[in-house]
């Protein structure tokens, strides 16, 4: 604590000096969240597919929710997953994708499911799945990210140690940019969780500048947008 | 103070740089490729500016009110479950760190890449106390394999060819030799992922602080900074007491300038934020979280009303890429945790007399300025600092040649007071000098003007008439 | 307005009478009245960039006693202009009284090319110069005083010449005063790549508007052999 007070002394001291620049003015407030009538959100919907191409990032497609535990089904299989690790929805119900996937013959690591004792701590079991399944809680437009915020039922895990990643967003969800994107998401989940904001796999330019991707997290990263009829 | 410059060093280590042909053609093809990246980028976004401002005045007044915002943090940070040690130099750092990692019993410390861990020299600590480190950004670990330290900010290994790095992993991984960057990450991914799995503590550094609600921004592109902080058991974070900012809704602003800057990405991959320690219910995220807020000459930066300023930095590295300076030498010569424009303002003012020949890397071109995101007066602060260097001058042991042509200048200034002697002087001295000349240039200077002569160029004869002055014509 | 004044800038008295000269006939071609500042031989820069403050403060005072206020000061040097007009309010910081006086003569300071273009108005100055040129922007001119289009518009003005890019045009050719003797392996490294790039653009000619860089740059191809000139941009718009 007194190290603490030393430093606080020693800063206060250091800013009694004079200034040289004009004291500051903060402005005030970001963008509203953009107005979601169709034709902005179908709009939105579209600028985020044209950056989240530009990162690299492989957009599936627009569809109904009851459509998307198909379109889950129809990409694992084109991975070749062999295990899929399906998080809990924001808006929507994951639980038809998990059941989808078991129809296909796939095996399931459920973040939900109550944990056997002799099984591995669940961490493990996401990272051993060839796809992680999350919902994002906002996209953005100006920069295709996505952002999803890390919860028990949805951990930070499932969009970072499996190969490859399969993040759903809401379409009522697309933001203009960053400021609006965190205006809306608001404080809350920032300091109750842990809040990754995605722009395409993960990336690398350490040799010669050169781009490779999945150097740590996935090397693939798909989007889809549920848009309810 | 070790991870400073070794004193006047830089003279020996900037020739090594300019000798090596080699390095300053890696250095200028990839510098090149992020100036091109970066122009690209900018242009389409027309908010830069304006953005750009509005970074500038956060970090303002940010940084006019650090006290308040420090505590805040504090206070928000152990609110959401994180310890907090505040460290008065890097020593004090070093062993709060070594100490939990002592006490949570761990091997093993994986690393994301920090320029602030290096500038307190924690691997070497962590060492000593037994513990295996291993920094898992790319870069970072190319040049720890290599026993280096980095030489950029943002691209630690910019000194090296994807040949130099297959050579490396062919003799400190057994792969076969490659050149191939895609088969060279796969090797690093795959040995680097295990180490992920079974590490005790994850290290990281830290972008933005925002007090109002405690949370730690860290912004990466590989991933490996969201390992560090989600897999490990205990995370600790360390960051410079600048880092903090007021709010939030403060963040969008420096994300729109930061990558734009930085690598020529409209955002990076990964924008991470941390708040605290793993709840009761996650399966991920550490379950203690140690956050190290460092000084180490910070607040004396702040206590000087010029050089408060270069607190601003967001260490993006734009203004190493654009330094005319840095490009030809590379960032080892600098022999510091931070090269370049602004590790020569920072250095001197954390290492420091060792560091105080930095400021005077530099032709004061302008050009660190122009690409700032947060628009630091670059040259304005060296300048300062080479009249602060200047009055405790005694202090500091300069290289030979830097005294004797600091010498001179006071003598042209001495003499320049007295403009109708000093042109009576030249237009004496000229025709005597004239049968030395070759169309009005000199091959060979005596004195101080020697080093220009030795240095690849002829000097101006003294009020010559160079006779290709007189008649204009084509040969080609 | 007839008459205006004269700054050499020491590098251009001391090693290049040329451009003096070619200064003063351009502006005489304007029928304007060329009176030289003669009472003052340096604008303080080399001390002052060497962080010797005493030695700079002599120099500025002795500038700024030499020149008054009412009549355009003209200085053929992007550098020593910067000088003047931005540099001084850090240097006289703590001498109000010099301070003052530098305030009230900064809006008669122009560097050569911005008073031709923003004060006179004129782009074409009868020229002729038929070679092909490559301008090289010097820094200070560049990022100090964001002169940019000013001396390209001249150029472009002048008939028979070919202006050709280069790579990399705004980097800095690696001068910086004292820099170049006190760093000179960094110095000669930064001039040596700028004349790689500038040989490339296949130019016979360099132009700039610092005495600085055409030393630093007309030494170093001097030095090769190689068979470049480089030019005061005065030079050229004095040749006919």
């Amino acid at each position: 604590m007194s190290a603490f007070h030393k430093l606080i002394a020693r800063v206060r001291t250091a800013l009694e000096r004079p200034v040289e620049s004009a004291p500051p003015h903060h402005e005030a407030g970001g963008m509203a969240p953009p107005h979601a009538e169709a034709a902005r959100r179908a709009e939105l919907a579209s600028a985020f597919a044209r950056e989240f191409a530009a990162v690299r990032g492989e957009f599936l497609g627009i569809h109904a929710p009851e459509e998307i535990p198909a379109k889950v089904v129809e990409l694992a299989r084109s991975l070749n997953a062999l295990a899929v690790a399906v998080g809990a929805g924001v808006t929507l119900d994951f639980e038809p994708i998990g059941r989808a996937l078991e129809a296909a013959r796939m095996a399931v690591v459920r973040t939900n499911a109550k944990k056997r004792d002799d099984a591995p701590p669940l961490r493990e079991r996401i990272a051993q799945a060839d796809l992680g399944v999350v919902e994002a809680d906002a996209a953005i437009a100006s920069t295709g990210t996505l952002a999803v915020v890390g919860t028990p039922a949805s951990p930070a895990s499932l969009t970072l140690t499996p190969p490859a990643n399969l993040i759903i967003f809401h379409a009522d969800r697309v933001h203009a940019d960053l400021a609006a994107a965190i205006a809306a998401l608001g404080p809350e989940p920032f300091v109750k969780n842990r809040v990754a904001m995605i722009t395409g796999p993960s990336r690398t330019a350490d040799i010669e500048k050169m781009i490779v991707l999945g150097v740590h997290g996935p090397r693939r990263l798909f989007a889809i947008a549920a848009w309810p009829r | 103070m070790s991870a400073g410059p070794s004193s006047s060093g830089f003279l020996e280590s900037s020739r090594r740089g300019v000798a090596d042909a080699d390095l300053r053609r890696k250095l200028e093809n990839a510098t090149g490729r992020h100036l091109e990246h970066v122009a690209a980028t900018r242009a389409e976004f027309p908010a830069f500016d304006s953005e750009r401002d509005a970074a500038r005045r956060i970090k303002e007044d940010a940084i006019g009110r650090l006290d308040e915002l420090l505590v805040e943090l504090k206070n928000k940070l152990e609110a959401n479950g994180a310890t907090v040690f505040v460290a008065a130099d890097a020593g004090e750092a070093r062993d709060y760190i070594v100490n939990v990692v002592k006490r949570a019993g761990a091997k093993q410390v994986v690393k994301g890449k920090s320029m602030t861990t290096e500038e307190i020299e924690l691997n070497p600590a962590l060492e000593r106390a037994g513990v295996e480190v291993v920094e898992t950004d790319l870069g970072e670990y190319i040049v720890q394999l290599r026993g280096e330290r980095p030489s950029h900010i943002i691209t630690p290994a910019i000194h090296l060819s994807k040949e130099d790095i297959g050579r490396l992993f062919a003799d400190k991984l057994g792969i076969p030799y490659t050149a191939e960057p895609e088969t060279l990450t796969d090797a690093a991914r795959k040995r680097l992922r295990e180490i992920f799995l079974s590490a005790g503590v994850g290290v990281t550094g830290v972008n933005f602080a925002i007090a109002e609600t405690g949370t730690l921004a860290l912004i990466e592109n590989e991933g490996n900074g969201r390992l560090s902080s989600t897999l490990p058991d205990t995370f600790i974070a360390v960051m410079g007491i600048e880092k903090v900012i007021p709010k939030l809704s403060d963040l969008p602003h420096f994300l729109e300038i930061l990558a734009r800057t930085g690598t020529g990405q409209k955002l990076t991959t990964y924008v991470n934020f941390i708040s605290g320690p793993r709840g009761r219910h996650d399966a991920d995220g550490p379950r203690a979280m140690h956050v190290v807020i460092l000084d180490n000459g910070r607040s004396a930066m702040l206590a000087d009303p010029v050089l408060r300023e270069a607190l601003y930095c967001l260490r993006c590295g734009a203004c190493l890429n654009v330094c005319p300076v840095y490009r030809r030498i590379g960032g080892h010569a600098y022999n510091s945790t931070y090269p370049g424009p602004i590790g020569s303002i920072v250095s001197p003012n954390l290492f420091g007399s060792a560091a105080a020949e930095l400021p005077f890397a530099s032709t004061l071109c302008g050009a660190c300025r122009d690409i700032c995101p947060v628009r630091i007066d670059i040259p304005r602060i060296l300048l300062h600092l080479r009249w602060r260097e200047s009055v405790a001058q005694p202090a500091i042991k300069w290289p030979k040649a830097a005294v004797k042509a600091r010498a001179s200048v006071v003598r042209f200034a001495r003499m320049a007071r007295f403009p109708r002697t000093l042109r009576l002087l030249t237009r004496l001295a000229a025709p005597v000098l004239r049968p030395f000349a070759r169309d009005g240039y000199m091959r060979r200077m005596p004195g101080v003007a020697g080093n220009w002569t030795r240095w690849g160029r002829d000097f101006p004869a003294l009020r010559a008439r160079r006779k290709t002055r007189q008649k204009p014509a084509e040969h080609s | 307005m007839t008459e205006v004044r004269l700054f050499a800038t020491c590098l251009a008295e001391e090693f290049f009478p040329s451009v003096i000269e070619a200064a003063k006939t351009v502006l005489e071609r304007l029928k304007l009245k060329v009176r030289p500042v003669r009472a003052s031989f340096c604008c303080a820069q080399a001390p002052f960039n060497e962080g010797l403050r005493e030695p700079a403060l002599d120099l500025a005072r002795k500038f700024l006693r030499a020149c008054e206020p009412g009549a355009p000061i003209v200085i053929p040097s992007g550098s020593c202009t910067s000088m003047v007009r931005i540099f001084y309010s850090d240097l006289l910081a703590n001498e109000p009284k010099l301070a003052e006086r530098a305030a009230a003569l900064r809006p008669w300071i122009y560097e050569f090319s911005q008073f031709l273009v923003d004060v006179m108005k004129v782009k074409y100055v009868g020229a002729r110069f038929d070679r092909t040129v490559a301008y090289h922007p010097a820094c200070h001119l560049t990022r100090e005083l964001r002169v940019i289009d000013q001396p390209r518009a001249l150029l472009a003005a002048v008939e028979g010449i070919r202006v050709v890019d280069f790579r990399n045009p705004e980097e800095c050719c690696g001068f910086g005063g004292v820099f170049s003797v006190k760093l000179p392996h960094i110095s000669a490294a930064m001039a040596e790549d700028k004349i790689q790039r500038i040989q490339e653009s296949g130019a016979s000619t360099i132009v700039a508007n610092d005495c600085g860089c055409l030393m630093q740059l007309g030494g170093a191809l001097h030095r090769r052999g190689i068979p470049i000139e480089t030019w005061h941009l005065a030079e050229v718009l004095a040749a006919r």
